[in-house]
């Protein structure tokens, strides 16, 4: 039973990682019909910038930051050189961003090595809580699954209760009807691309504390994110939260009781899913 | 009804998008060989009945019957090999591929050598000769080689309908079919359309009145999802409700 | 086909035959390379170039194709034309299984294969058990065909050479009947095809298996010429990799599957010679071909000879 708990304790961690990362893609789509597969090298780009400045000032707040600005200011330039001349082509745009996510892979192999490198955690985050239950767990990924929470909550509170979300919202249906009401859809798209860069930024350092920053990573995370985003359905925010508990659950489960089959944990729910709901658990029709 | 069996009977038909009913408890009934026209302002739900009919919406309440058959809930692409043939009202070719090669698909959509693997569509016996009628009745035989790209949108239209003859449709369901051209290029299209012979029984969405009085034995008007009128030609012209629909709500 | 057409394809046809004759080991190996890349591309193409659908986890039904062969030949002893056989079915039967990923269009199908592909990927890398981990199966023989052994770069060239020419005209009718021309239908416009009677689910389906059986023949000549197999044949690089090759060389022609097979494997083998950043340098060609040559190289002559002809009409 202990053994179930911890298993669940660490699927929950792992989801709040998912769904930071899964969230930018899933919102970046929803608003702006764009695929961008180099998210995962945002995420391993901020890692590595996160770490550097994390072993540099030992603090962890830091290196989220920078992190995500890091990520913020690549995504910029991602989206004004290459993603603004697919226009609407999402086969172009996947083809692009992988271009892209291989050039970040590969600059970032040269710089920082092809070594597995842990973030460094300040003194007090390592280390265990006892938690009511008399679990022991640790500290770190208590933060991380509590960040997940506050994240998910604050995007939820952003989309769903303000006017920018409302706008976002209706972006998502009608472009058109929401520059005529003199909202700036450009101004809005980069903030949504900036926020969804700065969320993977964040999650790679978070990532890289988690569980190290190594070359490959970007495109592991990327595919779980993308498992979270398929079961979710594209574009939907309670998709995302949803699907990351499902896909950090099974993958917790499977690498506990399967662990040379755990992958094939991850292809259940999809499969399932493509013979029943193909547009994910909250997508919507007109976008697949 | 008395007579032989209807081409098409839909029976208080509805269709439900969430909270909106874009068809309310529609009836209608056309016989064989009828010009049935159907007219009514923009989001009278012209256009999802006819996707009731062909299919390619599931109905949410009702029945529809077609020569006979039950096929409300019959998919969208067996429809066609009952007899069912439709235009759509936006333009709707095979772009990228050449005026030849789009009526050769609409050939085989029902053809017994749908699944060949091997041989070119022009080998297979018929489908030349089928394709060549068509394009002729439609005026686009000299085209046939050229990529869609290069033809004018009154000609898309042609072949529009081209694509929806090669089948001999029994019931061919045309929405708006002249929408977007020029006066010389409906006349063409029309004069087209009243050629067709009495075999195909026709239903057309059509916004202007006087093409639409020009064509019908029957007028169907539809408003807000629901059946408000249904006579002759000269009836509907004269019906009061028909005026305040059409010129009240200007 | 035109003279001039006719008259490069024999060209053609030539230097392909005598290619190992008038060069050495290496290039011919080379060439393998290329024609079984090429042939994986194409795989890829069927779907991307005529179906509209861009798959991402053919690398899979290939490397699976090449494991069953290799396992079965170097474990149990399988006489290799039978493991051979069991590789291209065991491929197969793969594609039969990720042919539900057609329930799904555009963005969705292009993220549920590539994660489709990645779980193979990453069962070959875990289950170290049975499939040999990162370092995966070796000592994998040269084909055979009863009893005559292709051990030699050069005469494995042929084997390749014939059944990859075997299936090119195979590929040339099959795009050229009726349901090639359904596919380029549905790519199209699927309502269209629904009004006309095409049931294009099925039709997707029956594609995405012919072109699993393909990348898995692919997959099975890729491992007698490597005489060995591990988790990288089945990453996400490869997929990626064959339909850029596809699009370099031109998506939708019957050769522009091996004109950007063998472009990218050249530039790659000559760019690793002088820069390490040869993952940096292949995104690059991705970006560049997809923002200003979308038709590839064969769109490119394509673009060039009908200017001509349409001067003329």
């Amino acid at each position: 039973m202990d053994s179930f708990i911890l298993q669940t304790l660490n699927g929950i961690s792992y989801s709040a990682l998912l769904f930071l990362l899964a969230s930018g893609f899933t919102l970046t789509f929803g608003l702006m019909r764009i695929v961008n597969m180099a998210h995962g090298a945002y995420y391993l780009f901020g890692g590595y910038v996160g770490l550097m400045v994390a072993k540099s000032t030992g603090s962890l707040a830091l290196a989220m930051v920078s992190g995500g600005i890091a990520s913020v200011i690549v995504g910029q330039i991602v989206d004004r050189l290459f993603i603004r001349r697919t226009g609407e082509d999402h086969l172009a745009q996947v083809l692009v961003t992988v271009g892209v996510a291989y050039i970040i892979g590969d600059v970032s192999l040269k710089t920082w090595g092809g070594d597995a490198q842990k973030l460094p955690l300040p003194l007090d985050l390592r280390g265990i809580w006892e938690l009511p239950g008399g679990i022991i767990y640790p500290k770190f990924r208590v933060l991380l699954t509590l960040i997940g929470i506050l994240t998910g909550i604050g995007l939820w509170f952003i989309y769903k209760r303000t006017q920018i979300g409302a706008a976002i919202r209706a972006g998502v249906d009608d472009r058109e009807m929401v520059s005529a009401t003199g909202i700036h859809v450009d101004r809005l798209f980069i903030l949504i691309s900036a926020l969804a860069s700065f969320l993977a930024g964040v999650s790679g350092v978070l990532g890289g504390a988690f569980l190290t920053v190594y070359p490959g990573a970007e495109w592991e995370i990327l595919v779980f994110a993308l498992v979270v985003v398929i079961v979710g359905g594209l574009g939907s925010l309670e998709g995302a939260m949803i699907g990351a508990v499902i896909v950090g659950l099974l993958d917790a489960y499977g690498r506990w009781l399967a662990p040379e089959l755990s992958y094939f944990v991850l292809f259940g729910p999809m499969a399932i899913l493509l013979l029943y709901r193909p547009r994910g658990l909250f997508g919507s029709v007109h976008i697949a | 009804m008395m007579g032989p069996q209807p081409a098409l009977e839909v029976r208080h038909v509805t269709k439900d998008f969430g909270g909106l009913r874009a068809v309310d408890s529609v009836s209608l009934t056309v016989a064989v060989g009828e010009r049935r026209v159907l007219i009514g302002p923009n989001g009278a739900g012209k256009t999802s009945l006819f996707h009731c009919i062909s299919g390619a919406h599931t109905i949410s309440g009702g029945e529809i019957h077609c020569f006979g058959n039950l096929i409300s809930h019959m998919p969208e692409y067996e429809r066609a090999a009952i007899g069912i043939g439709r235009t759509f009202q936006i333009s709707s070719v095979f772009l990228g591929l050449t005026v030849l090669e789009n009526i050769q698909i609409a050939a085989l959509g029902t053809h017994e050598r749908k699944w060949d693997l091997w041989r070119r569509p022009d080998q297979i016996t018929g489908i030349d000769g089928l394709c060549r009628k068509v394009l002729e009745e439609v005026g686009l035989l000299d085209r046939s080689q050229r990529q869609l790209s290069s033809l004018s949108y009154g000609e898309r239209r042609q072949l529009e309908l081209g694509l929806a003859l090669v089948n001999r449709p029994k019931l061919l369901l045309l929405d708006e079919p002249c929408a977007g051209l020029s006066p010389a290029e409906r006349q063409r299209l029309f004069s087209l359309i009243k050629e067709l012979p009495r075999t195909i029984t026709i239903v057309m969405i059509e916004h202007d009145m006087d093409v639409a009085l020009g064509l019908a034995d029957q007028v169907t008007v539809l408003h807000r999802g629901r059946k408000i009128v249904e006579g002759s030609a000269d009836q509907i012209k004269e019906d009061p409700q028909v005026r305040e629909v059409y010129f009240g709500e200007v | 086909m035109t003279n001039l057409k006719k008259v490069l394809a024999l060209a053609a046809l030539g230097l392909m035959l005598a290619w190992p004759f008038i060069t050495g080991d290496y290039l011919t190996g080379l060439m393998t390379q290329i024609l079984i890349f090429g042939l994986l591309a194409l795989s890829a193409d069927l779907l991307l170039g005529h179906a509209g659908l861009f798959s991402l986890c053919h690398a899979s039904f290939f490397s699976v194709a090449a494991y069953t062969a290799a396992i079965l030949q170097v474990r149990y002893q399988v006489p290799v034309e039978v493991s051979a056989i069991c590789g291209v079915l065991s491929g197969t039967l793969l594609g039969l299984i990720f042919g539900l990923s057609v329930r799904t269009r555009g963005v969705y199908f292009i993220l549920v294969t590539l994660a489709m592909g990645y779980v193979v990927w990453g069962i070959g890398y875990r289950w170290a058990s049975f499939t040999g981990g990162d370092s995966g199966v070796t000592g994998v023989a040269a084909f055979s065909l009863f009893g005559f052994s292709f051990s030699s770069p050069k005469s494995y060239y042929f084997v390749v050479l014939f059944v990859v020419s075997a299936l090119i005209a195979v590929y040339a009718h099959l795009t050229a009947s009726p349901f090639g021309l359904a596919l380029r239908g549905i790519k199209s416009s699927e309502p269209r095809m629904r009004s006309l009677g095409f049931n294009p689910a099925k039709h997707l389906y029956v594609a995405f298996v012919i072109s699993s059986v393909m990348a898995s023949i692919a997959g099975v000549l890729y491992v007698y010429f490597n005489k060995f197999v591990n988790p990288v044949s089945a990453s996400l690089h490869v997929s990626v990799d064959s339909v850029l090759m596809a699009i370099v060389g031109g998506s939708g022609s019957l050769f522009g599957s091996f004109i950007g097979s063998a472009i990218v494997l050249w530039l790659r083998n000559w760019v690793s010679t002088f820069i390490e950043l040869h993952l940096a340098v292949m995104g690059l060609v991705f970006i560049a071909v997809v923002l200003w040559a979308p038709g590839g190289l064969m769109g490119w002559v394509h673009k060039v000879t009908s200017k001509s002809s349409r001067e003329m009409s």
